[in-house]
């Protein structure tokens, strides 16, 4: 009975930290198709600098380039850009097509 | 007979809002929804602190001294719970009181990296952000199994624990318990 109490209670706390992470955790998703028809973060990040941001941190999301960074008055930014034509994707959007 | 006295009451369920709605407020993905999560997170970290300070010098059962045991006797105290002979505790039991110390530490490191990771400074570091989540999501593990414990020690003694943490008071002790 008690063992598998201590069971439960092991099960419940790894469900809950699986479920915590599962699921995506997007304010946009893109429409992107397979990785080699994408662009290189690099491109991106050199792009933006060119406006005058600092860059701090591009990764994947929900088929999206996620960029955070300051842009040029040093304001924080949480961009969503498209992995193929690195256009602007607005927030909530859906399988963006770039 | 009363435990519990108004501010840990206060603390205890002040805490437990902030974190199931800090909880929602990141899980639910909206732009809208960030500054609660955010203030609710320096909510978080202002209780936490005073519930410290209160550890030190409010009464009796609210402080760390009384309920954080020494090692051997947290052994001791789960291998009794395993055998099913533990002793009834009228403030919290050696595995509830290190459950409180895990709560408040883990919860507060969650605070406090959320509260870098919107600083010019920190912002979109990836360390940051990472331990961030991974805080939180042991504050969401650590609460289940908190709540695991509170219902089976309830279900053992007969006392249903979480309606003591919201009056204050506990069945007085019988021969046995330990006060």
């Amino acid at each position: 009975m008690n063992t598998r109490l201590l069971r439960g209670l092991c099960a419940a706390a790894a469900l809950t930290l699986m479920a915590s992470g599962a699921h995506a955790t997007g304010f946009a998703t893109c429409d992107s198709g397979s990785r080699e028809g994408w662009q290189p973060q690099d491109k991106l990040a050199a792009m933006l600098k060119d406006k005058g941001w600092q860059v701090r941190r591009i990764k994947e999301d929900g088929g999206c380039y996620e960029v955070y960074g300051l842009d040029d008055k040093g304001q924080r930014m949480e961009v969503y850009f498209h992995p193929r034509t690195l256009a602007p994707v607005p927030r909530g959007a859906k399988d963006h097509k770039g | 007979m009363k435990v519990w006295d108004r501010f840990v009451r206060f603390a205890h369920w002040s805490l437990a809002a902030c974190v199931l709605a800090a909880w929602i407020t990141a899980e639910v993905k909206l732009k809208s929804a960030e500054p609660l999560h955010e203030w609710l997170g320096y909510a978080a970290l202002a209780v936490i602190a005073l519930r410290f300070a209160w550890g030190w010098i409010g009464p009796r059962y609210a402080r760390f001294g009384q309920f954080v045991a020494a090692p051997s006797r947290v052994l001791a105290y789960a291998k009794a719970v395993l055998r099913g002979v533990e002793p009834r505790y009228l403030g919290h039991n050696p595995l509830g009181g290190w459950m409180i110390l895990a709560l408040l530490a883990t919860a507060a490191l969650a605070s406090l990296t959320g509260w870098l990771s919107v600083t010019d400074r920190f912002w979109g570091v990836e360390w940051v952000q990472e331990a961030h989540e991974a805080l939180g999501n042991a504050v969401i593990a650590l609460a289940v199994l908190h709540v695991a414990g509170v219902a089976y020690t309830s279900w053992r003694q007969r006392e249903n624990l979480a309606s003591a943490m919201l009056s204050g008071v506990k069945r007085p002790p019988e021969p046995g318990d330990i006060a």
